[in-house]
Formats: structure tokens, C-alpha cells, sequence
């Protein structure tokens, strides 16, 4: 579903810096799997995710992101969205002055009118929120607030996932969602992500812990160092690099 | 006095219009307001206008109702205004308890001036809604008079249209009399030249004043926001809000002044402006003044300049929303504040309303 081949990619050099991070990343996620990339602070998982989702930032130098047998390398990131990848942001953006489920409702709408699809009406949306917020344990006061704005550091983890229930994404990448979230809120945050797992859709769940990884049970896990994906193997890698940590893999920072 | 500018067609047809004296004299020895006049630098009048023909205007004033006598009447100081005042006819409009007067002026060609005054009573309370628009080639010259009488209370509300090729400048003067209120609100979009001035004297003491605005100034369009506001009796409130944005090849003016004057003990005076840039190319030039001679005051301003955030478009972007949109959607949450705070529901969301149709329409 999604293959990534000898992705290579630096800081933008309009952003100012000249800086190589994805150092010919190899990853592919069939439909129906769940993949979790961990690895040090710093080994470039962030940019992987933000490559994947066409931020200008970053210029991809050398290899390809396929998604669906497409090449989306050169897409525009509403044009992915609309594919159908979904970033669950490690920093979700706070959007003064734009409520949640106006902005969701737009972004619902611009999505199916690029696929040719009909727009969702105005009391569908709202009941598929109702419905979608109750899963999350999000109050009608949260929704009311504008995006991201004045919510915890979990809290904003939790409406990420709650945006993807609403935009019910292909695939999603998640960078670090379990980060900030109490234990409670971790399982409800799992769970609302285990529910979006089906057999046409993938996911690359990216983070540090295994906890998270314990409540979705990854199919594959891999190790990032350097830019580059170093190993890769079943849930057991998790448990392992839980236990002895990363250093074995300082080597392939170089 | 001896000529010190060569005049250009325009002035010249101007000058020619005015009867001897002073009026005339001082326009055929400096022209009209330029770069090099301090209070204009920012918006050049003279070169806006220098291809204009003023003949054969039509100026264009549908009000709600007719005015209450047509007599001269005053006009301030200013050149402007006193141009307004010897070239164009005057109305005098005296506000009824409740009334909401609207005022929808339209030059279409030529130049057209007018010279308006609005009495709102002692204790009164009304609105006044105006609406400027010029087509292309032709100026609007508006000098409006308005005078909140004591503890009287008036809504303002200005929408300027977008005028390509136009050129707008309406002069106000707001007269505050003791314990008045005024809450002004001002939409604009730019023309060729806009120029929209606020006057106000707290003459009275313990009057309480809003000047807010908003403004999207789009390609080719040039907007001036000038408020200059004068204490001079004691207690009085200033609240000044003004946010622009300007899409590439737009530009937008700000400039504030306040002046408390030494009697005007206890004011309490905050003027901001927010402005934001919207690509490479537009321009946004702000310059807020505080000018105190009272010790016994709270006075500040703030002005800040900045850019969409590039974090916040990606996250838009990312969840499906065209470069385009997301930035419309940005803007429109940076300008709405000035918006929000209109009282009437019905007008605030047709406010709301224009502002998001020109963010659609130009980015
Ligand atoms: N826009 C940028 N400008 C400069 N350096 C960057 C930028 N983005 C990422 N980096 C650097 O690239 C490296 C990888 O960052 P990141 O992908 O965020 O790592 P991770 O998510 O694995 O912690 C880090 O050293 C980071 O400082
Ligand atoms: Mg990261």
C-alpha cells in the first residue's frame, strides 16, 4: 500500500541550512498492517513523516514514496490527503480563530470533492462527531474551541485521533501520538486508533515507547538510525529495544 | 503665493473650479497632498490623481431618508475637507432618538465632493451606516462632520468597497461632548487610493471611543487607515483596534495618533494594529503615535507586523485544504476581531460575510 524506495531527503536549502536527514529510507506497509518505526531522538522520523506528507520544507533528493501503486513524490499535501494519508502531527498546530469542526467539516468536504465524491451533509457530520467524540472521551466544550488551541499536550493527541475517525483516512502515520498521554488516556487513544484497523488500511505508528505498541500490536516493527531503517522485526524488536535501547545502532548515525 | 509645485492637469481644473482666495491660492502653490506632506507620505494623492479629469461629475448619495436642511455645512480644517466644502454641496442630517441613518455614496465619474454633517442629540442613541465606492477614473472627496452630543451614544459603521482605479478620501471629524459614545467600525478593501480619516476630539470629558477596523487590501489596491484622536477633557476612553492584511501587490496604511492634551487628566488611550502580509510583494506601512501632555494617564499602542504561519497552512493543508483556502481561512480568523466586536448580530455576519467573500476571491 505504501512503499517507500531509497528515500533520500535534506532540509529545504530555501529554509537555510544544507542539511542531509533521510539517508535512503527503505520501508513498505501492505494494506491491512500496522508498522511501527522507533529509534533515537533526532534519526530523522518526524521528517520521514513530514516527506511523506509533502511538506516543503524538505526536498526529497533520491528514491520514491508510492502510495497505491501512485507516485505521490510530487503531489501536493491536500492532494495526498485527499488519496487518503493521514498525519497524526508529533506537534499538532494550534489555528487561532478556526473552530475544530468548521475546519474538520471543510477539510471532510474538500477531500470528497477531490475524490469526486458528494459532500457530507451538515447533520451527518455532526452526528458522526457526537458519535466520534463519545469514543474519545471528548466533551461538545472541546469541539467548540478552535483547533488545537488551549488543549494539553494530550489532550491535542486526542483530538489528532479524533480528526481521523472524522476524515476515516487509508493510511495513517503516527508520529509520537502516544506522547503526553497518561496511561487512561493511552488506552482510549489506542482504541480509538484499533478501530480504524481494518484490511484496507495501513498504518506507521512511530514512537519511543512500547507501550503504545502493547494496545496495537504491530505486524512489523523497525528500527530507524541515521536516516536509514536498520532492522526490522516482529513485536518481540519492541520489547527488546525497550530493554537495551539504542546504542547498538549509534554506529549507523555516521 | 508664488506656485511651488508644477500643478498637474488635475489640480490645475481644480484650482480653476475654486473662486478667488485663500482655498485656491494654497491649492495652485502646493497641489494637492503628497509624498513629501508628513500625514500623507504614505499615500500620494497628487500621483494617484494626477491622471483624473475632474470634469463632468457624478457623485452619487442615496440615503435613507432625506436630510434635514441643505445648508453649508462645516467642514474642519483640513485641505481636503475644505476642497469638499467649496466644491460640493452640503447636508445637514439631525439624528432622531433611534434612527439609523445610511449613507451610500458613489462617485462615478469625475470628481464628486460632498460635505455632510450628522447631529446625534444630547442623550440620543443612533447609527450611522456609510458606504463608499468610486469607479474607475473617478474621485469621491467626502468631509463628514459628525457631533455625538452629551451622553449620547452613536454606532458607526464604514464599508469601503473595493475601487480599482477609483480614488476615495473621506474626511471625518467625530466632536465627542461630555459622557458621549462612539463605537466605530470600519471594512475596507482599498482602490486606487483610499483614504479613510478619523478625527476625534473628546471635547467634553468622560467620553468613551472605539475605533476598530479591518481591512483586506487586494493586488493593485491601496488603503489608509488615519485616525487621529485628541483629548482634551478629562476621563476619557480610547479603544482603537485596526487589523490590515495585504495580498501581493496590495498596501495598506496605518497610521494612529493620540494626543491628551494637559486637561485631559485620567484618559485612558490603547490603540493597536495588527497587520499581516500575505506573500511577497504586499506592503504595509504603520507609524502609531502617542502625544501626552497630561501626567495623570494610561496610554499605550502596540503594532505588530507578520506573516501567515507556515506551520499552521501545512497542517491545513494536510488535512485536505487547498494552499488557497488555507490561507483564506487564516486571514479571515487574523481580521475577524475588529468584526466581532460590531454589536448588531445581522450586521456583524453580513460584515463577516463580504470579508470572507474577498478572501476568496483574492488571496
Ligand atoms: N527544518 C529543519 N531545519 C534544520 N534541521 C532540521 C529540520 N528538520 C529536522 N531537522 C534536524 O533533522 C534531524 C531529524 O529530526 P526529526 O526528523 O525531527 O527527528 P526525530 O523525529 O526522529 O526525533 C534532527 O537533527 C533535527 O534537528
Ligand atoms: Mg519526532
Amino acid at each position: 500500500m505504501l512503499e517507500i524506495k531509497n528515500l533520500h531527503a535534506r532540509v529545504n536549502p530555501e529554509e537555510g541550512a544544507d542539511l542531509a536527514i533521510l539517508k535512503g529510507v527503505d520501508l513498505t506497509v501492505p494494506a491491512g498492517e500496522v508498522h511501527a518505526v522507533m529509534g533515537p531522538n533526532g534519526c530523522g522520523k518526524s521528517t520521514l513523516s513530514y516527506v511523506l506528507a509533502g511538506h516543503e520544507g524538505y526536498e526529497t533528493t533520491d528514491g520514491a514514496i508510492r502510495f497505491e501503486g501512485e507516485d505521490i513524490g510530487e503531489l501536493e499535501p491536500e492532494e495526498r490527503a485527499a488519496r487518503g494519508l493521514f498525519l497524526s502531527f508529533q506537534y499538532p498546530v494550534e489555528i487561532p480563530g478556526v473552530p475544530t469542526l468548521t475546519f474538520l467539516k471543510e477539510a471532510a468536504n474538500a477531500q470528497r470533492r477531490a475524490r469526486g465524491e458528494a459532500e457530507i451533509s451538515a447533520p451527518d457530520f455532526m452526528k458522526l462527531a457526537r458519535e466520534n467524540a463519545a469514543k474519545l472521551g471528548i466533551s461538545n466544550d472541546m469541539l467548540k474551541r478552535p483547533v488545537n488551541v488551549g488543549f494539553s499536550g494530550g489532550e491535542k493527541k486526542r483530538m489528532e485521533i479524533f480528526q481521523a475517525l472524522m476524515l476515516a483516512p487509508r493510511f495513517l502515520i503516527l508520529d509520537e501520538t502516544d506522547s503526553g498521554l497518561d496511561i487512561d488516556a493511552l488506552k482510549v487513544v489506542a482504541e480509538g486508533v484499533n478501530a480504524l484497523r481494518n484490511p484496507e488500511r495501513g498504518m506507521l505508528v512511530i514512537t519511543h515507547y512500547q507501550r503504545l505498541l502493547d494496545h496495537l500490536k504491530p505486524d512489523v516493527v523497525h528500527v530507524m538510525a541515521g536516516g536509514r531503517i536498520v532492522e526490522s522485526g516482529g513485536p518481540e524488536l519492541a520489547h527488546k529495544l525497550e530493554a537495551e535501547g539504542y546504542d547498538k545502532y549509534a554506529g549507523e548515525a555516521a | 503665493m508664488n506656485a511651488l509645485v508644477k500643478l498637474s492637469a488635475f489640480e490645475a481644473a481644480l484650482a480653476e473650479a475654486l473662486p478667488e482666495g485663500d482655498l485656491r491660492a494654497e491649492l495652485s502653490a502646493r497641489g494637492l497632498p503628497h509624498r513629501r506632506v508628513e500625514d500623507w507620505k504614505w499615500s500620494d494623492l497628487r500621483t494617484a490623481l494626477a491622471r483624473f479629469d475632474p470634469a463632468s461629475p457624478a457623485l452619487t448619495l442615496t440615503a435613507s431618508r432625506s436630510p434635514d436642511r441643505t445648508a453649508e455645512p462645516e467642514h474642519g480644517e483640513r485641505l481636503m475637507a475644505r476642497l469638499a466644502g467649496a466644491l460640493g454641496q452640503g447636508e445637514v442630517y439631525e439624528l432622531a432618538p433611534g434612527e439609523r441613518l445610511s449613507l451610500d455614496i458613489r462617485a462615478e465619474a469625475g470628481a464628486g465632493h460632498k460635505v455632510i454633517e450628522v447631529i446625534v442629540p444630547d442623550g440620543a442613541e443612533a447609527a450611522l451606516h456609510e458606504t463608499y465606492q468610486a469607479a474607475p477614473g473617478a474621485l469621491a472627496n467626502i468631509a463628514l462632520v459628525i457631533r455625538v452630543g452629551a451622553g449620547a451614544r452613536l454606532t458607526r459603521l464604514i464599508e469601503q468597497d473595493a475601487s480599482p482605479d477609483g480614488v476615495i478620501v473621506l474626511t471625518g471629524e467625530l466632536e465627542l461632548a461630555q459622557g458621549a459614545r462612539a463605537h466605530q467600525t470600519t471594512l475596507g478593501f482599498g482602490a486606487r487610493l483610499a483614504r479613510l480619516e478619523t478625527r476625534v476630539r473628546h471635547a467634553g470629558g468622560g467620553a468613551h471611543l472605539t475605533l476598530d477596523g479591518a481591512c483586506h487590501v487586494g493586488a493593485g489596491l491601496h488603503l489608509d487607515q488615519t485616525t487621529i484622536v485628541r483629548h482634551e477633557g478629562p476621563d476619557g476612553i480610547t479603544r482603537e483596534l485596526f487589523k490590515s492584511a495585504a495580498a501581493p501587490g496590495g498596501r495598506a496604511v496605518f497610521q494612529g495618533k493620540i494626543h491628551v492634551e494637559r486637561p485631559a487628566q485620567k484618559t485612558d488611550a490603547q490603540m493597536n494594529h495588527r497587520a499581516l502580509l500575505l506573500g511577497e510583494g504586499a506592503e504595509i506601512d504603520a507609524k502609531p503615535e502617542l502625544e501626552i501632555y497630561a501626567d495623570d494617564v494610561v496610554c499605550a499602542h502596540g503594532n505588530a507586523l507578520g506573516a501567515l504561519d507556515a506551520a499552521a497552512l501545512f497542517y491545513m493543508r494536510q488535512r485536505g485544504l487547498d494552499d488557497a483556502r488555507a490561507r483564506a481561512l487564516l486571514t479571515e480568523s487574523f481580521l475577524m476581531e475588529p468584526l466581532d466586536a460590531v454589536a448588531d448580530e445581522a450586521e456583524r455576519e453580513r460584515l463577516k460575510a463580504r470579508l470572507r467573500a474577498s478572501l476568496g476571491a483574492v488571496s
